[in-house]
């Protein structure tokens, strides 16, 4: 099943990047960025406004809004119980911000970014993926090492985790790096749409109505 | 035999565990129908991976979700049940033991809105609702653990004696807020009427029915059937990528009220969560989701 689908190499190379299309499936292997929580990411965007290092190098690299449960284990090292993403909109304002400071390449979660996003993700090179929520057996079956977690102060899933991962996904490139989002393009496409919607609702009324 | 303190609390303690690690049975039919219909290949294929999803979940006994909500608990008392022991305590106290030993551990979810500080415990957690059975003799709780991603989109707005054009059109301007963003396909509940807290209990009520149960009021159960259909025509489709199915259900309910009418709206995400069991006067648990 998964063999239909192109495999791409994290952190995602910026002309992996630009040749996605939005709509396309692709799976992803090698390294990842992750975290859930809006306190980190306001760190992030702390790090990029006082030229500070973040504690797990961006640059160039993917920051996905996966929240996960990580722990130590008892013969050393960490692992990942599991993982599944979280609605991106809530990092709207802050994303543009990160996603041109540290050049990202791929940024995703669930429910897609806004337009001021888009905008920054085209003008560097910059995908959105969108995983699927209540995903977490498959999203967990894939990942393959945990690299580092640093914010250990905040709750698991708000720590950013560096994981390897291995058939992640098939993930659905939800806005591309030329502008194009389907969450825009159905938002759109509903609004266009809604006029015919509640003329449908009103004739059905109409015959529930005679019948 | 009474229907102990022990009993209630080892029920809500195995509901909720029970509700992480499986989707229930007629939502596993909603989604393998919507795939038999669905007309987009992208939304085919995420619907593939929905049941892939909660297949893996219930035969390795995985979480389906990482978001385990927060725990939400409908206990219902019959009239003629005998009570032993301090049963309100029973349902938290479960809630605490569920997440001193579930495995693996929970995330902490339970949020203080005054400083959005996390943890595992907060006021009035878990979020109870009582009610009474007329002459049973059992206890019936039902789990609904609520996670950020659907519980987020609930809204109510108050009309004053709407037409049933001005309701449908405001359960439109819901789902429309949503968009792509609560995991669909969702299932949809609606509450007409009563009082502002009435109507969002019952739109949270009418949420837990069963997908594919008609609705025994005629005039409800072609309103559900319409709104569906509006629903599904906007296009967001499985997880807002694009396809034919935003929703599996719209359940509407209502309640009689005084002209100034609630409309409350809301969502349960793909998964479906919930889990329902009855304790019996002769000590058997009956479980029934
Ligand atoms: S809304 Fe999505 S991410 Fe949240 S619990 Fe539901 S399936 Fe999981």
């Amino acid at each position: 099943m998964s063999d239909a689908f192109r495999t791409l190499r994290m952190p995602m190379s910026r002309e992996d990047a630009r040749s996605l299309r939005a709509g396309d499936m692709v799976l992803l292997e090698g390294e990842i960025v992750i975290t859930a929580g809006l306190p980190t990411i306001q760190r992030l965007v702390a790090c990029a406004e006082e030229g500070r290092d973040p504690p797990i190098a961006l640059a160039g690299g993917s920051l996905f809004h996966l929240g996960s449960y990580s722990q130590e284990m008892p013969a050393g090292g960490l692992e990942i119980l599991y993982m599944n993403p979280t609605t991106s909109t809530r990092f709207n304002p802050l994303m543009p911000r990160l996603i041109r400071h540290f050049g990202l390449t791929a940024v995703g979660g669930k429910g897609g970014l806004d337009t001021a996003c888009a905008a920054a993700m085209r003008e560097v090179g910059c995908v959105y993926l969108s995983f699927l929520g209540g995903g977490a057996p498959l999203h967990s079956a894939a990942i393959r090492a945990v690299r580092e977690v640093a914010y250990p102060d905040l709750v698991a899933h708000y720590r950013l985790v560096r994981l390897a991962v291995e058939g992640l996904g098939p993930v659905t490139v939800g806005i591309d790096a030329h502008g194009n989002s389907l969450f825009e393009t159905l938002q759109a496409q509903a609004r266009d749409r809604m006029e015919g919607i509640l003329a449908t609702l009103a004739a059905s009324r109409q015959d529930a109505k005679g019948g | 035999m009474p229907i102990t303190y022990q009993a209630v609390k080892s029920l809500s303690a195995q509901l909720y565990d029970w509700s992480l690690r499986a989707v229930p049975a007629d939502t596993l039919d909603g989604l393998a129908r919507a795939l038999a219909t669905e007309t987009h290949d992208g939304a085919r294929k995420v619907l593939q991976m929905m049941l892939g999803s909660a297949r893996k979940a219930e035969a390795e006994q995985r979480y389906v979700c990482s978001d385990a909500g927060v725990p939400v608990y409908h206990v219902t008392i019959g009239t003629a049940a005998r009570l032993e022991g301090d049963i309100k305590a029973a349902i938290s106290d479960g809630f605490d033991e569920l997440v001193a030993t579930i495995s693996p551990p929970l995330l902490k979810h339970v949020t203080n809105p005054l400083t959005n500080e996390r943890g595992y415990k907060g006021r009035d957690m878990p979020l109870v609702t009582w009610d009474v059975a007329g002459g049973a003799d059992w206890v019936e709780i039902l789990c609904q653990p609520k996670a950020l991603g659907s519980g987020r989109w609930a809204a109510l707005e108050t009309f004053s004696f709407p037409s049933l054009a001005e309701i449908e059109a405001y359960v439109m301007k819901v789902v429309m807020q949503a968009g792509s963003q609560h995991c669909p396909p969702v299932i949809i509940g609606v509450g007409i009427g009563g009082s502002f807290d009435v109507a969002a209990r019952i739109a949270s009520k009418a949420t837990m029915r069963a997908i594919g149960t008609t609705n025994p009021e005629p005039v409800l159960a072609a309103m559900e059937e319409r709104l569906l259909r509006a629903v599904n025509a906007t296009g967001f489709g499985p997880m807002g990528t694009g396809g034919d199915t935003t929703a599996l259900a719209v359940h509407v309910d209502y309640a009689s009220g005084h002209g100034y009418t609630p409309v409350a709206v809301c969502f349960n995400c793909w998964i479906n969560r919930r889990t329902r069991a009855r304790l019996h006067a002769d000590g058997s648990v009956e479980r029934f989701e």
